[in-house]
């Protein structure tokens, strides 16, 4: 049966994050996803205050990585969760983002070789093994904690390029897709499949999650206008061929991009058009994104992660994610 | 300001509404850095236990909204025809 998980950026104040964690666990989520960038509210904080205030939702860094965080601290930062709430944890670890990583002089060295070494290196580490390990990108010498680690941790792969996707449907416990169109989420599955394939497992032996952009609002303009704000972003962001081949102008694309560079916020959400919505998030009435929710379990995801904007009142959304999607999926 | 009295003054069937008014006004607030972290931890703990909806839990839920947010819930008072209330907690903020 399909998983429904939440993602929040930590730039909110804790005290909001927790309000929707407690109010999303109580709606039927089964995962919640915190974002890790530096310039953020910290990630493991934000993870131990859901440790302590909820009681039952599965918890994670979605997903962190290993240039700005050594393997050894991830892992330890993982296992000390794991002891607040034993078995709720899991991890999410991507290559970062490249903006993030530049803003802080941090090069994004070979991130294929770098996502399966430290992956491996925080396996054994909180399998409470002394790791003596070198590889291209890191190197350990008997790291080994100096307490018991207890539990296994699930790691999750964050890819969105083929071949990251088929590394994480290699050695992933689950993988996190950063698409919200079914075309998209089809595609970043068959890359994940020859990767399970290639390993001896079966697709349904991973959890496949796909990490939405999205917006439920019952008056679907007001569902657009939020989802406008994040969609901008990812329009900037998204290289030619990928708008292409959602059929959207490079040109208008661009226009956005100038726009956010100059700081002309109203000028980029305006710029943005149905198609690109359409293309990049998953936004409307809550029937509306049922069908697009059904369209994507088509493709083969298990799990489905709501994240920002979530919706125009995140409190209403989650409510109306709780009332009328999940159970419509849960039947 | 003894905010469990002006909320001791609210009906009970008011209670549902204003909980909706006042977390709205709480978590759509860009005053952020006005919420003290106790009354955040409080309002979580209770939160936590469900007691939000309730005469205590209310009285966590005004504090904070008149913290972050004092004209917005004035008028959000009035608007739920709580005009005792409304009225008393202006003059408190006139006097602050």
């Amino acid at each position: 049966m399909v998983k429904f998980g939440i993602e929040f950026v930590p730039r909110e104040p804790y005290w909001k994050i927790m309000y929707y964690a407690l109010q999303a666990e109580r709606g039927g989520f089964s995962n919640l996803w915190i974002t890790d960038h530096f310039n953020n509210r910290n990630v493991y904080v934000t993870l131990a205050t859901a440790a302590i205030y909820t009681n039952k939702i599965t918890f994670g860094p979605g997903v962190t990585n290993p240039y700005m965080v050594n393997p050894v601290f991830t892992a330890q930062a993982i296992a000390t969760l794991n002891e607040l709430a034993p078995g709720r944890v899991v991890l999410g670890m991507g290559a970062g983002d490249k903006t993030t990583l530049d803003t802080v002089g941090v090069e994004m060295e070979k991130p294929l070789t770098a996502i399966q070494e430290s992956i491996g290196i925080i396996r054994k580490m909180i399998s409470g093994e002394s790791v003596a390990y070198q590889g291209e990108v890191f190197k350990t010498a008997g790291a080994k904690f100096l307490f018991k680690p207890k539990g296994k941790i699930p790691v999750y792969v964050g890819a969105q390029g083929p071949k990251m996707l088929g590394l994480a449907g290699k050695i992933g416990d689950g993988v996190l897709i950063n698409a919200s169109h079914p075309k998209d989420v089809e595609y970043a599955v068959n890359c994940v499949k020859e990767g399970v394939t290639a390993s001896g497992k079966r697709l349904d032996e991973i959890d496949v999650a796909a990490c939405t952009s999205f917006s439920v609002h019952e008056d679907i303009n007001k569902a657009s206008k939020a989802a406008a704000r994040v969609v901008s972003s990812i329009v900037a962001g998204s290289p030619p061929q990928l708008l292409e081949r959602h059929g959207i102008d490079v040109k208008k694309a661009e226009e956005i991009k100038e726009a956010i560079k100059a700081n002309d916020w109203g000028r980029a959400f305006g710029a943005v058009t149905p198609e690109m919505i359409n293309a990049f998030s998953v936004c409307g009435t809550p029937d509306l994104c049922m069908e697009r929710v059904a369209e994507l379990l088509r493709s083969g995801i298990s799990q489905f992660v709501v994240g920002s904007p979530i919706g125009a009142n995140v409190r209403e959304a989650i409510n109306l994610i709780s009332e009328k999607i999940i159970p419509h999926f849960k039947t | 300001m003894d905010y469990g009295k002006l909320v001791e003054s609210v009906a009970i069937q008011k209670w549902s509404v204003l909980f909706d008014k006042l977390i709205d006004l709480i978590l759509t607030s860009k005053n952020d850095d006005k919420m003290p972290s106790q009354l955040a931890n409080t309002l979580l703990s209770h939160w936590q236990k469900d007691v939000l909806n309730t005469q205590t839990g209310l009285t966590v839920l005004l504090e904070a909204a008149v913290l972050l947010e004092p004209e917005k819930t004035v008028a959000a008072l009035t608007e739920l025809q709580l005009t005792n209330v409304a009225e008393q907690l202006k003059e408190a903020l006139v006097k602050t």
